[in-house]
């Protein structure tokens, strides 16, 4: 699981694409195409944003709490790591 | 309405170094004077692009046999594709390597033949595997996709536990367990790559137990072959449903092996667009769709899961294309594939393994050679 000073980005042969007008992720096998909140966590893993800032930025938006933000996100970075989609 | 194709398959040449006996290519090959020129494949990509295709896979015959391939990977990149280099890796440096990944490449798909060098050399007809070793560690020191590509077959599944602890030393994120598909070279190989039941089964277990062991770490997918499956496999996702392959001349075809089927004519992107090819050419519609389906399968609930399967395996096993793929334990023609495994599966092995190996387009080619194998320690 991702830490708080993680920096979560995308993992090596995965980048931003369009299909259509849908931003999705691409990469060796296929793509995902992500909406709402999953596409806002992706789009913030750059590599630069650490897992609290991104937790942070959200509770912002969302005005949650932020630990259940923290352990959905942390959940859903994990389960992209697993796919190798993200790396951290 | 059509829907749109996501992936294109380019084979950008048919040259290649490499004379492996599985190859899909076809066995009457272009040589290098009719190859589509870099302008010509920069106009496909953009179209490709247009017509909603994500995926550009980079292929060949040895793809980095052509000069212009930094050009190539630029033009998809820039068109918005992924780019995709399957390889042998004959023919890549470090600084063509670099120059390629500035081009924006986004994956490379490295083949082995096997793990124990002199047996893979055997398999290649031509002694690359050191190379690709070495290069392997070049490779990881890029940040692109990295897939490690293994094709199995009855000489060397034997030892695939080792194989796998091979390719994991390579550190790829994904390694890919490829049983040798019966066209092209492999059709005619066929009586030394088909593997028996019982290498088939262990296969299964092998690659379930490193699946479970190394997952999180390196992503393994493995295609089985169909001739033991119960039902057969859904060629390319279905005859015109998802991908285009464009061969080196750029004649546009729905597969690899099409060109078997009597009487496909292919158009060339050298005189109409992807898009009309896509949609109205007679190569892509034969066979679009569940009109053309014979019994069992247009009545079958299947049809819509396996597309009755492959169209030219139903033609070189039974001479008819639109006859349900005889892999499949309902088609009426299944016994041919059965007796096949019958003959295939006893454990005893021929003391000569004797290989039609690929030629290249490039140079004379080698029809036939062989290696006894009592004499071939790598394959003890």
């Amino acid at each position: 699981m991702p830490l708080d000073s993680s920096q979560p980005r995308l993992a090596a042969g995965c980048r931003w694409g369009k299909d259509g007008e849908d931003r999705v992720v691409l990469f060796p096998e296929g793509m995902i195409r992500l909406q709402g909140t999953g596409q806002t966590v992706l789009e913030l893993c750059d590599g630069e944003h650490t897992l609290q800032e991104i937790v942070e930025s959200l509770s912002k938006r969302y005005k949650t709490d932020t630990a259940k933000i923290r352990d959905d996100v942390a959940t859903f970075l994990e389960a992209l790591r697993q796919k190798r989609v993200v790396d951290y | 309405m059509t829907s749109n194709p996501l992936a294109l398959i380019a084979e950008i040449t048919h040259r290649c170094p490499l004379h492996c006996v599985y190859c899909s290519n076809p066995l009457q090959m272009m040589g290098v004077e009719s190859e589509l020129p870099t302008e010509e494949w920069i106009r496909v990509f953009r179209e490709a692009a247009r017509l909603g295709i994500l995926h550009a896979h980079l292929t060949g015959g040895e793809p980095l046999a052509r000069a212009d391939l930094k050009e190539l990977v630029e033009a998809a990149h820039s068109a918005g594709l992924y780019s995709n280099l399957i390889t042998s890796g004959v023919g890549l440096s470090e600084s063509r390597l670099a120059a390629l990944v500035d081009a924006g490449l986004d994956h490379i798909q490295l083949s082995f033949q096997d793990s124990r060098e002199q047996s893979a050399n055997w398999i290649a007809g031509a002694k690359a595997h050191a190379h690709k070793v070495a290069l392997a560690e070049t490779i990881r020191r890029f940040r692109i996709a990295f897939t490690v590509n293994l094709v199995v077959h009855r000489q060397n599944l034997d030892h695939l536990e080792e194989m796998i602890a091979f390719a994991e030393q390579l550190r790829p994120h994904r390694m890919e367990i490829a049983h040798a598909q019966y066209y092209g070279w492999a059709l005619k190989n066929r009586d030394t790559l088909m593997p028996t039941r019982h290498q088939l089964e262990s296969c299964l277990q092998v690659v379930g137990e490193a699946q479970e062991r190394l997952s999180g770490r390196i992503r393994i997918d493995c295609v089985v072959p169909d001739y033991y499956a119960r039902y057969p496999k859904a060629c390319m996702g279905g005859w015109g449903r998802s991908v285009i392959l464009i061969n080196p001349g750029g004649e546009v075809l729905p597969c690899h092996a099409a060109g078997v089927i009597p009487g496909m004519q292919f158009d060339n992107v050298r005189e109409h667009s992807l898009e009309w090819i896509w949609q109205k050419s007679a190569a892509f519609q034969r066979f679009r769709g569940e009109q053309w389906m014979a019994e069992p399968c247009r009545s079958c609930e299947r049809r819509t899961v396996d597309f009755g399967g492959c169209r030219c395996q139903a033609f070189l096993l039974t001479g008819e294309s639109s006859a349900t793929d005889p892999v499949c334990t309902l088609a009426p023609t299944h016994h041919l594939v059965e007796s096949l495994q019958l003959e295939t599966d006893v454990e005893e092995r021929p003391e000569d393994v004797v290989w039609s190996y690929r030629m290249n387009p490039a140079q004379e080619g080698r029809h036939v050679n062989s290696r006894p194998r009592h004499l071939d320690p790598s394959s003890r």
